[in-house]
């Protein structure tokens, strides 16, 4: 039943262990509905390093989970399709590769910690039983080695008794050991690369905190890329060395934590800045973001940010901005990129 | 006080939204329009039979028993004779009443049994729940047809004066007795997910009376999954009527019903007249096909989740 | 686990104990309102002389007091009844005499043979049918199926039947006699009616067409609880984590969808039961519906009562089954 496991072994094949980790380049996602095409992702481009944390920010919908999932190799065709673009791990090409090579990627190269981890994990079996499964597949392991592997993970994770909670079933866990558990289960087979997919929306704030430290020290310790997903600004200062901003389906910033924080450059990271509530800001009213993000299937012409944009001309609803260089390592996809990066705009 | 209330108009417009979303989508479905018309049809014939045939089906002449439609739809005799003579386009348009009248009557009153006797458990649970529950398991544990079978065989009688309410009456009866326990099921499930909503507890936080509570808040949601299903089990109805007309046990003598046909047309329908069996069924089997169609498509359009 | 297993079979003796009492306290009602079924014995109409009368009472247990007074629940024939029942003794048939407990001896194997067959037939088809129309979602494949089913669903069995004995049984027949001769499965399957010298071909036909009760209920079940699974996040966490097609689906898919068809098909055993009375009445088959089926037409009340007790407790024991299959497959149902 269980087909034969078939190693790949630590490296992929064809491997190069000087090109960066992970990149992804003018990734274009579209779905396919009833005849007509919606573009998911129209130019998600990014690159992640070893021992690195990337956050890829933006409003749901912008495109983040998609491209993640793409990434992945894990969309559902149909009705996505994948239409451009490319995904290499260590310079290979995963989008060239065939199902079987994507197949062993996962879990052993990229892992994922999806947000609900209620619904992604599988009700009907117990929290080893998911977790061994890695192993039994990919490394044909027993079916007693693997319990004792998913009872060691258990415990990294800090998952209080481990021995005896490896054969109970995800409703008895609470919420925040529940991502626990989904985090041993990405780790299982230490890949490279770790996807957090909004890893703590689900969860209550002190629990927050506790996950995403613990993605941390894990990320540190084992010199992993991390690509963490989400929309909460805190949490990317905290953890992350380089941002992505994504507004409709594209990246629109891409620079180092210090750099997207002080000096952005593009007016929908600014405003995404002073959404945020700040001590030193107490009592003044937030500003907000005028307007609702754009629908994908009509996206305004020339920036789709225009509508919105409080520094936008005449040019900005007929041309589409290219993504073009601020400084060293930073990257806007603005007309005006460098007057919003020196604040004079 | 505006915020509790909030929330319940929301909750009405949803639910008002909700049944004109089935609506618009069914009013597009090609099967749902070919079953609203044979429907029509089926209920014209049954409330106005003399619109479809001139003929008095208890007029009988004898040497002209057995004539076959030959002529089929126009002369004399449309649909050809029965056994006896009578003519067979008049016996199956007056046998549509009683078999319309039977399953409307029975569907309405195990709808309104079951919806209360749910809405009930579902509202007040405790010992009152208990005991309708048991009680549920107890009639569930007797199929329809066989119940319909044991009250009919034990009390059968001699035959009746021909009102229809003694012609369907005991027939009718019986399969109420055995068919609303579907309905109370729906209806309590639906009571005990709505009675803990928002705008239910902001309902009796803003000290409603239970009845109001029941009437207007759980009621409107209850009824949903019982309305899916109502269709469907119209057509079992008629189906198990049929089968206790095979039995005997159907509708009484003087008044036919398409069961009565068909029972008394499988005698003929080897000896090779085949349309006193075959007409009666392919009108059973069209009713019964539109009804389930369009419970089917009922029940998707109230239950987007598993369009 | 243990403690729910109890309960739930004290809740079950409870539910069959309460469906005894009230088949008997109908039977009893419509003794004490219609009159003595006994007289049946003699024949109906004639006034037999009231010693014989009173002997073939006392044989048929209708010789207690509680018959004549309308009302009465008649506990103590229940008591007698019961203990009757569980000593193997189901009294005797009022036409020609014959031991009832030694008739459910041949009826009730042809019964689970038949029941073999029709369940056999709705679930492949129903799981064909309903994985196919998910796949296909929305499009031609999955209309005809729905549209199919329930055309079928829609006509009742007896009328298949019927349909099949007086119309098709004969030619069909004559035609595989042409081609494999008499003695072969084919010359025998397609007869018109039940043959005790091929206890199991001439049951296939009847036992298939049963099989089409509740089609369209549990295709789609089948459908809707694959369209669910198919699209869960936890299928999408195993795709991530690198299982193959082959694997997500047994161990991911397939056991999540076998709970709403384990239900379903617990649920439409209990029509799968009405539909043999009519079935093995038309095409005679000596089983538990033939009992029935005649014991109606010839007014043999215990008969009736007989066989609504037995399939009372065949319901309540699968519904039994149902209910502790689902525990066993669903580690979220709670045993409190």
């Amino acid at each position: 039943m269980v087909s034969t496991p078939q190693v790949v072994g630590d490296t992929l094949p064809g491997a190069d262990l000087n090109a960066p980790l992970l990149e992804v380049e003018d990734l274009k996602v579209e779905f396919r509905v009833r005849g007509k095409r919606v573009p998911a992702v129209r130019s998600a481009s990014f690159t992640l390093e070893r021992g690195r944390t990337l956050a890829v920010v933006g409003e749901s919908g912008s495109g983040k989970s998609v491209t993640s999932q793409a990434v992945m190799g894990i969309l559902d065709s149909p009705p996505a399709y994948i239409t451009g673009g490319e995904v290499r791990l260590q310079g290979v090409d995963l989008l060239k590769q065939n199902e079987e090579t994507r197949r062993t990627v996962r879990g052993n190269h990229i892992a994922i910690v999806f947000q609900d981890a209620l619904s992604a994990l599988n009700p009907l079996w117990s929290v080893g039983f998911q977790i061994g499964e890695l192993f039994r597949v990919h490394r044909g392991t027993g079916r007693a080695e693997a319990k004792k592997r998913a009872i060691e993970l258990l415990d990294l994770v800090g998952i209080p008794d481990a021995k005896n909670r490896v054969g109970h079933y995800p409703h008895q866990f609470s919420g925040g050991m529940r991502q626990r558990v989904m985090i041993a289960m990405a780790l299982a087979l230490d890949p490279e690369v770790l996807i957090a997919d909004e890893p703590t929306t689900a969860l209550d704030v002190t629990v927050q905190a506790q996950i995403m430290r613990l993605l941390k020290s894990i990320q540190e310790e084992r010199h992993m890329g991390l690509i963490l997903i989400t929309h909460d600004l805190g949490v990317v200062a905290d953890v992350a060395d380089d941002v992505a901003v994504m507004y409709a389906g594209e990246v629109v910033e891409r620079a180092g934590i210090r750099d997207a924080f002080k000096r952005p450059a593009h007016p929908y990271s600014k405003a995404l800045l002073r959404a945020i509530p700040r001590v030193d800001t107490l009592g003044q009213e937030l500003e907000v973001i005028a307007g609702l993000p754009p629908n994908p299937a009509s996206l305004p012409t020339g920036c789709p940010f225009h509508p919105r944009c409080k520094a936008a001309e005449d040019r900005c609803a007929e041309e589409a901005p290219p993504l073009a260089a601020v400084a060293e390592g930073h990257t806007s996809r603005c007309h005006f990129a460098m007057e919003v990066y020196r604040d004079e705009r | 006080m505006s915020e509790l209330t909030v929330p319940t108009g929301q909750a009405e417009a949803a639910q008002t939204s909700l049944w004109k979303d089935a609506f618009r989508t069914m009013r597009r479905r090609p099967d749902v329009i070919l079953a609203t018309l044979i429907l029509l049809f089926v209920f014209a014939m049954a409330a106005f039979p003399t619109l479809f045939t001139d003929k008095d089906p208890t007029r009988c002449i004898g040497r002209e028993a057995r004539q076959r439609p030959d002529t089929w739809f126009t002369g004399e005799h449309p649909l050809g004779t029965d056994a006896f003579g009578c003519d067979f386009a008049a016996t199956i348009v007056h046998g549509t009443r009683p078999t319309i009248v039977l399953a409307l009557t029975v569907i309405v009153a195990t709808v309104v049994a079951g919806l209360l006797l749910g809405v009930l458990a579902g509202y007040f649970g405790g010992w009152l729940d208990a005991l309708i529950s048991r009680v549920l398991d107890v009639f569930i544990v007797i199929p329809m047809l066989l119940g319909a079978i044991l009250l009919l065989s034990l009390f059968r009688g001699r035959g009746s004066s021909g009102n229809l309410i003694e012609t369907i009456g005991p027939a009718a009866l019986a399969l109420m007795i055995f068919s609303w326990m579907e309905f109370c099921r729906y209806a309590r499930a639906a009571t005990i997910e709505a009675k803990n909503l928002d705008y239910v507890q902001a309902a009796r936080c803003l000290g409603a009376k239970d009845s109001r509570i029941m009437f207007r808040h759980i009621l409107p949601s209850a009824i949903i999954p019982v309305t899916a299903v109502v269709p469907t089990t119209i057509g079992a109805i008629i189906v198990t009527e049929s089968a206790l007309a095979v039995l005997g046990l159907g509708v009484q003598a003087p008044a036919t019903s398409w069961g009565v046909l068909l029972s008394k047309g499988t005698e003929w329908a080897g000896g090779g007249y085949v349309y006193l069996f075959g007409i009666p069924l392919s009108l059973l089997i069209l009713t019964v096909f539109a009804f389930a169609a369009f419970g089917d498509a009922l029940r998707d359009a109230l239950d987007p989740k598993l369009r | 686990m243990g403690r729910y297993v109890i309960r739930r079979l004290l809740q079950a003796l409870l539910t069959l104990g309460i469906v005894l009492f009230i088949l008997h306290y109908l039977m009893a009602l419509s003794v004490q309102i219609r009159g003595n079924p006994a007289i049946l014995f003699f024949g109906g109409e004639r006034t037999p002389d009231p010693a014989m009368l009173a002997q073939v009472e006392r044989l048929y247990g209708l010789d207690n007091g509680c018959y004549d007074r309308p009302g009465d629940p008649c506990l103590v024939p229940f008591v007698e009844r019961l203990q009757n029942y569980a000593a193997g003794d189901f009294g005797t048939t009022l036409n020609g005499n014959r031991d009832v407990a030694a008739l459910l001896g041949i009826y009730i194997p042809n019964t689970l043979r038949l029941f073999l067959f029709s369940t056999v037939t709705l679930v492949v088809l129903a799981m064909v049918l309903g994985t196919w129309a998910a796949r296909h979602r929305g499009r031609l494949v999955d209309h005809s199926v729905r549209g199919t089913t329930i055309l079928i669903d829609s006509v009742p069995v007896f009328l298949i039947l019927l349909a099949y004995v007086y119309m098709m049984a004969v030619p069909l027949t004559r035609w595989a006699r042409g081609i494999w001769g008499t003695e072969s499965f084919m010359g025998q399957v397609f007869r018109p009616s039940y043959n005790p010298d091929y206890p199991w071909t001439t049951i296939v036909i009847p036992g298939i067409i049963l099989g089409t009760v509740g089609l369209a209920t549990l295709t789609r079940l089948v459908r809707a609880s694959q369209l669910e699974n198919i699209g869960a996040d936890f299928v999408r966490t195993a795709k991530a984590k690198g299982l193959g097609q082959m694997r997500i689906t047994v161990v991911h898919v397939v056991r999540n969808s076998m709970i709403p068809i384990v239900t379903g098909i617990g649920y439409l055993f209990a029509f799968m039961l009405s539909g043999a009375v009519l079935t093995e009445g038309v095409m005679g088959i000596p089983g538990m519906g033939y009992m029935i089926f005649n014991a109606v037409q010839r007014q043999e009340i215990n008969l009736v009562i007989v066989g609504l007790t037995i399939s009372a407790i065949v319901v309540v024991v699968v519904s039994l089954v149902v209910d502790l299959l689902y525990a066993a497959l669903d580690p979220r149902i709670r045993y409190e």
